[in-house]
């Protein structure tokens, strides 16, 4: 691909600050992403993707490289160009501590064994008088 | 050291940075330090990313060559699916070569969103530009043919995805998992294919030794030659993880103990395991062979290149019309 | 090694056919059923492998994928026909699938025909999917339950296969230039043999009056042409002979350079050798 093959961007990129963009590289026009889901009751995840003329085609092929198998009992099949994709650091992985949201910012070990022994060496002073 | 952002990029990427190489403030040298950095450290680059030049078209170089094969191994067995002798072995088989069609779509899929269109692989491919396995070059002569190939060039080949799915390019090693869960299926076939024959009659026991001996050469020589780690790019890349040598001790060690309690022995006197070290020891394979073979000269390169090419002038008329992508929306 | 050996059950070999014993039907039923399901095994197994041609060779990847799914269904089908055939006729599926020579075959001369090129295969396969469906509707509620339950498994996985053909046949139709063209070229070739799919079996009044049946085949073929006119109108191409299926419609195939080739390949390795497993 020469300079002027290079598909156009909104916003050059620079950095960490670029826009949400379109997934992998190439031009091609005619890609779909599928999506499967295993069994009853499992999350749709990503499977892979198919190449087709329109979204008729490429639902066809979607479950012949995803489900020929039997292998899932759900697909979803959507025109790459309808996927936003979002992988900007500053916002999935901010850097302060943000343990308050997360149940491994409360360890209580200490504590708790502190209040246990307490509350007993209070109940064990009562028993005795 | 290069400077990868001073040669013009063979393919143009959709740059991304990863967070590791997302300061801007980082120097050319050090952003291509840093991902060498993530590399070793076993994490993954994803096809957005912003990747070294070297890196970008050795991980295409090698997954091209990775799909042709699938590709082209197609040939050798799709003769025999219309000689398939039950109706049992019609369905595997046909679901076998269906996976490696199948196989060549993921992997074609993965080099295109590096940015090269299939149609210029495939164009690369029939000029000879790049090349395909060794094994997929030579002739397919009998239905042992048939049960050798499904067994132990799959098994050879497993052994090498297996090692892929480490692979540090993302998008390849989640293609090699779902790659090496459909192989599995293929070797079982193939096994059964054998055994059922070496339960059989002289003719059928003798076929497959027969064939034996033919794939045996192209097979020790299907992983390559030792080559030093220090100095294999793809190593130091991550793309692939193991050596050619540390591939073919495994397949041996795997697979000749499988033949022989069935009877079957590959010809090669040499052919033990050395107890002192723990590894195989094998006749040197025919190095030259494999250089002759996999540049297109070997006995069937010519002509199933030429099959393909035919058949892809052929439905062209259907690509540049019904299957045609439809124009960017502006 | 002791104790006595392990007899393959049916449902190690074909899992999808029931159980069921020859003496359900009466003889002269039995006879005119296993003429049916010949026919049938036959059409299933004969279009299974010229589709199967285009596996490594179809226009797109993800076609030949797909394309080569339905060659395997048929040929799963052939196996399910030919295994319920195996118990009528006190034979095993595979002897029957590869034992018979050209002559002996009984599928539709609609399927003599090789795959030639795409815009063939596709109008092939259209012309026999959907007589298959009509005919599949005609045993859907078969007074012979083992028949109906097979054939209700066999129309759930055929839905895809009409679903692709038609998308195809609709896009070569609705190109102009090479794909229409190329596609009504087919359609001359193979309208002669298009209802040989109907081809009366000998005594099959017998199968209707015992409601194995819901019609003859001259009366499934009426059904087809009036079922798949209406899309050949739309489309603009020619409707089908309004003659009836010929009498000789799955004879012949001795004669047939196409399948006897094709005969000649499916047939190489099971005449290696008498009597052996494969």
């Amino acid at each position: 691909m020469t300079e002027q093959q290079r598909p156009t961007d909104p916003q050059p990129a620079s950095g960490r600050h670029e826009e949400a963009g379109r997934l992998g590289g190439g031009a091609r026009t005619d890609v779909f992403e599928v999506f499967r889901q295993e069994k009853d009751g499992d999350p749709m995840r990503h499977a892979g993707n198919v190449v087709a003329p329109d979204v008729e085609l490429a639902t066809h092929y979607a479950r012949e490289m995803y489900s020929r198998r039997q292998e899932s009992v759900r697909l979803w099949v959507v025109p790459r160009s309808q996927v936003t994709d979002l992988s900007d650091p500053d916002l999935l992985q901010p850097p302060l501590d943000r343990s308050f949201k997360k149940p491994g910012g409360y360890v209580m070990r200490d504590k708790l064994e502190q209040a246990r022994q307490r509350a007993k060496d209070e109940k064990d002073g009562q028993g005795t008088s | 050291m290069t400077d990868p952002l001073a040669l013009a990029p063979v393919l143009a990427p959709d740059e991304r940075p990863t967070p590791v190489f997302a300061d801007p403030d980082l120097t050319p040298d050090e952003r291509y330090a840093a991902f060498v950095e993530h590399v070793h450290a076993g994490l993954k680059v994803e096809a957005r990313d912003w990747m070294p030049d070297e890196y970008r078209t050795s991980v295409l170089r090698f997954v091209e060559m990775h799909a042709n094969s699938e590709l082209m191994g197609v040939l050798p067995e799709r003769e025999w699916i219309m000689r398939a002798p039950t109706l049992k072995r019609k369905l595997a088989l046909t679901a076998k070569v269906q996976d490696e069609v199948g196989h060549a779509q993921l992997l074609y899929r993965v080099a295109e969103d590096l940015g090269k269109p299939r149609e210029q692989m495939f164009a690369d491919l029939l000029d000879g530009k790049t090349k395909f396995h060794n094994v997929f070059h030579y002739p397919t002569k009998s239905w042992g043919d048939v049960g050798i190939i499904a067994w132990l060039v799959d098994a050879a080949a497993i052994v090498a995805q297996q090692a892929l799915r480490e692979s540090s390019y993302g998008p390849y090693s989640r293609t090699m998992k779902k790659i090496c869960w459909e192989e599995s299926v293929h070797i079982m076939h193939g096994r059964d294919v054998v055994v059922t024959m070496m339960n059989g009659s002289q003719k059928q026991r003798d076929m497959v030794q027969e064939a034996l001996d033919r794939w045996w050469g192209p097979l020790m020589q299907m992983h390559g030659p030792r080559s030093d780690p220090a100095k294999d790019r793809d190593l130091y890349w991550r793309i692939k993880e193991k050596s050619s040598e540390q591939l073919r001790q495994e397949f041996l060690s795997t697979y000749v103990p499988r033949l022989w309690e069935i009877g079957l022995f590959p010809p090669d006197p040499e052919l033990r395991l050395d107890e002192e070290t723990g590894e195989w020891r094998y006749s040197e394979p025919d190095w030259q062979e494999l250089r002759t073979v996999v540049t297109n000269n070997g006995p069937m390169s010519q002509e199933r290149l030429e099959f393909r090419r035919l058949n892809y002038e052929q439905t062209a008329w259907v690509r540049q019309t019904i299957l045609a992508a439809p124009a960017a929306a502006a | 090694m002791t104790g006595p050996a392990r007899r393959p059950t049916r449902q190690l070999l074909a899992p999808d056919v029931p159980d069921f014993d020859r003496r359900q039907l009466p003889p002269n039923v039995r006879d005119a059923l296993a003429g049916l399901l010949l026919a049938m095994a036959d059409d299933e197994f004969v279009i299974g492998f010229w589709d199967s041609e285009w596996t490594g060779i179809a226009p797109l990847l993800e076609e030949d994928v797909a394309f080569s799914s339905l060659a395997q269904d048929e040929i799963g089908h052939a196996r399910a026909w030919y295994e319920m055939l195996a118990v009528l006729a006190g034979e095993t599926a595979d002897r029957l699938a590869f034992g018979r020579e050209p002559a002996q075959y009984r599928h539709a001369r609609l399927l003599d025909h090789p795959r030639t090129d795409w815009a063939f295969s596709i109008a092939r396969r259209w012309l026999y999917d959907t007589a298959d469906s009509v005919r599949l509707g005609a045993l859907a509620r078969s007074a012979f339950e083992p028949l109906a339950e097979v054939v209700a498994k066999v129309r759930r996985e055929e839905r895809y296969h009409l679903m692709h053909v038609d998308v195809w046949l609709r896009r070569l139709a609705a190109h102009a230039g090479e794909p229409r063209q190329r596609l009504e070229r087919a359609l001359e070739v193979l309208a002669p043999d298009a209802l040989t799919v109907f081809t009366p079996l000998p005594g099959e009044w017998l199968l209707v009056e015992s409601g194995v049946m819901s019609e003859t085949n001259e009366q499934l073929a009426e059904r087809w042409r009036a079922e798949v006119g209406g899309l050949l109108e739309e489309l603009g191409l020619p409707a089908l002979p309004a003659d009836r299926p010929p009498a000789g419609g799955r004879n012949g195939h001795a004669d047939s350079e196409s399948f006897s080739w094709l005969w000649g390949e499916f047939t190489a390795v099971h005449r290696l050798e008498e009597g052996v497993t494969w």
